[in-house]
């Protein structure tokens, strides 16, 4: 349903023209979940607002890049070609892509009871009455879980806890009945047991309305419960793609296989960790060649600071952007 | 560097010793409601009736969601916060002090000889220069969870790391601050040529280990690190970790390590201890409280930790509703509105702090009842 391909984006800033993502492609199925990790600064969270023309006024989208989203009528367009303004993109945003932000409330106005943003996001989505608006807002509160809404939809933002919150969030994200919903980090914010039941919840939702969604986080943990396929972002390009179980369980990128072995278990409590060496380098600099090879332990000399690695099929719709597999694959060839 | 040696020395040989005994230890804060003509003074029990001990050269890690009290337990202990009742002992090699009785201008003096250091925010704690008792051996300090707001950016790196030597007193000479500063700079994995420089050039990982070696500088016996770790990528997280524990081995400093993410906290501590809205409902030596857990919170929060491994099942125990408000905390046993296993006792009694196994408290009227233990091949190496 969604399709992205050569997405590049750059922003204009005092120091010049710095690209925090380049050339990522990535493809999103209806009824499953694509996964996003990556480290802060890896531009996760950057690709996905371009997805929806909602990036601040510096930033570029490369021309080359394809944005193909097929919405629920069938129809395909390229989100590239639509622009920041205007009604066909009004019309994405919310009523086909919704999205989750992880600070609830701040993606809330304060001074708005839950019910009034509510019902104003559904009216401009749906053709529905301001009764019939309000009667859909209870149901989707009551849908994700919030205890009475008949009362809670009158409240404010701020009289919710923060669990309540994010589900109060998901649920407006939800109310103008999108067919591809998008989770940036939207669990980082809440307690475990809290996170939890958030987890369960979006689970439940995605089957039962059988969306398409892309959840974004820092989180191996959350990752490997939610998602159906992964994509690993190392400084603003997907390193590996797969399916989840194949990513984790045989990491092909060393940048993932360091990611998972950096993990604190509570099984392994006496092994030490083993973090990844060297630290994130800023997007201003970055390294010529593979984004990684500054920390790479398997870095070849001569060629990975050199050249980027082109993508490669080690799997099934599994693939990853390293020179170790390039020569392995021409070794058994 | 002849105090290295004895400290060393004592650290291996003293290792059961007494660094800092909690009793009972309070925290209320007044809540004002203003009306017209009046106000109402409600009182929010951050922390209420915990008592637990640490030793020397031990991590203790504290684990709890947000709004439990861990922080203000950390901040209680350390003075930075007044305990409303109760006692915090710290045990010098000399004689005890008793914390909470300090008042006034004994209590700015042994903050002082403490080389505590608070720089979140703007403090300014130039004008704590001091002269008192240098010699005074026990001290203590404390890293926070965000390593950009927590250093100051018109100084120089060398200069924010000196500055708890040159605050409390306890080195007047530039040429030894220098040598100090060189020796827990490198010993926190920093370039020495690094420490001309500003804390903006720096990236998190880094600035959290200025923020280390600020921390370790007056080679304290007893550092809080409040979410230390929370705010750092994976990668970088884990090299923290590390260099938190070496710096244990060498040193001999004691951590309460606070943090919500469960596995870092078992990585690192020897013993955790769980808090639920202001109480402590376990505390345990790490394998026995991940493991053999007998609280049903610990239980819970153990079952909510997503694992990386998609072998294993992620189930977690569905606790009903929200974490209550702290102002409105709930009678008898503070878990029992979302507690499985809630009984009418429950409900109306407040349960007693009782050891059920050698270093093993829990608070559960039913605890008899309950064996939460995991099979795990680590869970038999020890006790």
């Amino acid at each position: 349903m969604l399709k992205v391909e050569n997405l590049s984006i750059s922003f204009r800033t005092d120091e010049g023209l710095i690209t925090p993502v380049q050339d990522i492609a990535f493809e999103v199925q209806p009824g499953r979940t694509l996964g996003i990790v990556g480290e802060s600064g890896s531009g996760k969270s950057i690709s996905t607002k371009a997805l929806m023309q909602l990036l601040p006024g510096n930033g570029i989208i490369s021309s080359e890049a394809k944005i193909l989203y097929t919405d629920k009528s069938g129809k395909t367009r390229d989100i590239n070609r639509l622009g920041k303004k205007g009604r066909a993109i009004r019309h994405i945003r919310g009523g086909e892509i919704g999205m989750i932000f992880q600070e609830p409330m701040a993606s809330f106005s304060p001074v708005y009871t839950i019910g009034n943003q509510m019902v104003e996001a559904i009216r401009l989505h749906r053709n529905v009455g301001r009764k019939d608006a309000r009667r859909i807002a209870v149901e989707m509160l009551d849908k994700v879980g919030i205890s009475n809404p008949e009362a809670r939809v009158d409240q404010y933002p701020h009289e919710m806890s923060g669990g309540m919150r994010q589900r109060a969030m998901i649920a407006l994200a939800l109310s103008a009945g999108p067919a591809l919903l998008i989770a940036d980090e939207p669990t980082t914010a809440l307690d475990v047991t809290i996170q939890a039941q958030v987890l369960e919840l979006m689970r439940n939702l995605q089957r039962d309305l059988s969306m398409g969604m892309i959840f974004i986080t820092h989180d191996l943990g959350v990752i490997s419960h939610i998602a159906d396929d992964v994509a690993v972002m190392y400084l603003g390009t997907i390193v590996e793609r797969g399916p989840t179980d194949k990513v984790i369980h045989e990491p092909a990128h060393p940048y993932t296989q360091g990611l998972i072995k950096a993990l604190p278990s509570v099984d392994r409590l006496h092994d030490r960790l083993t973090p990844i060496p060297g630290d994130i380098p800023s997007p201003n600099d970055r390294p010529t060649g593979c984004p990684f090879h500054t920390r790479c332990t398997k870095v070849i000399a001569g060629l990975c600071d050199q050249h980027q690695p082109q993508i490669l099929q080690v799997g099934e719709d599994h693939t990853v952007r390293c020179f170790l597999h390039e020569k392995q694959q021409r070794a058994s060839a | 560097m002849t105090m290295d040696a004895t400290r060393m020395d004592n650290s291996t040989k003293q290792e059961n010793e007494l660094l800092i005994e909690v009793k009972n230890l309070e925290v209320r804060f007044p809540i004002r409601k203003k009306k017209l003509f009046s106000s109402e003074v409600s009182y929010l029990r951050a922390v209420d009736d915990v008592s637990f001990d640490i030793r020397r050269g031990e991590t203790v890690g504290l684990v709890g969601e947000s709004g439990s009290g861990k922080t203000t337990v950390g901040r209680a202990i350390l003075r930075a916060i007044d305990p409303t009742a109760g006692d915090v002992i710290f045990h010098t090699r000399e004689h005890d002090i008793y914390l909470d009785e300090l008042e006034g201008e004994e209590l700015r003096r042994f903050r002082k000889k403490m080389g505590m250091v608070f720089s979140e925010g703007p403090h300014s704690i130039a004008n704590m220069a001091s002269d008192i008792l240098r010699s005074f051996r026990p001290r203590m300090s404390l890293v926070f969870q965000d390593p950009y707001s927590s250093l100051n950016p018109r100084m120089t790196v060398r200069d924010i790391i000196a500055e708890p030597l040159v605050a409390s007193g306890m080195m007047k000479n530039r040429d030894k601050i220098d040598q100090r500063v060189r020796d827990i700079a490198s010993r926190c994995k920093l370039n020495l040529e690094h420490l001309r420089r500003f804390p903006h050039a720096f990236s998190g990982g880094q600035r959290q280990r200025i923020c280390i070696a600020r921390a370790l500088v007056t080679r304290p016996d007893f550092v809080v690190c409040d979410e230390s770790v929370s705010a750092l990528d994976v990668s970088i997280q884990a090299e923290i970790v590390n260099l938190l524990k070496d710096l244990q081995e060498e040193m001999g400093v004691a951590f309460l390590f606070i943090a919500h993410d469960l596995s870092v906290v078992a990585q690192m501590s020897h013993r955790v201890a769980v808090m639920y809205v202001g109480k402590f409902v376990e505390y345990a030596p790490t394998e026995s409280l991940f493991y053999k857990p007998r609280h049903p919170y610990t239980h819970a929060l153990l079952s909510a930790i997503p694992t990386i491994d998609p072998d294993e099942s992620f189930d977690p125990i569905r606790l009903e509703g929200e974490i209550p408000n702290p102002l409105a905390a709930p009678s008898g046993c503070r878990f029992h509105t979302r507690c499985p296993y809630a009984t009418e006792q429950c409900a109306s009694e407040i349960p007693t702090w009782q050891e059920i196994a050698p270093e093993h408290f829990v608070a559960c009227h039913r605890v008899d009842e309950f064996d939460f233990s995991r099979d795990k091949q680590s869970a038999d190496t020890t006790d």
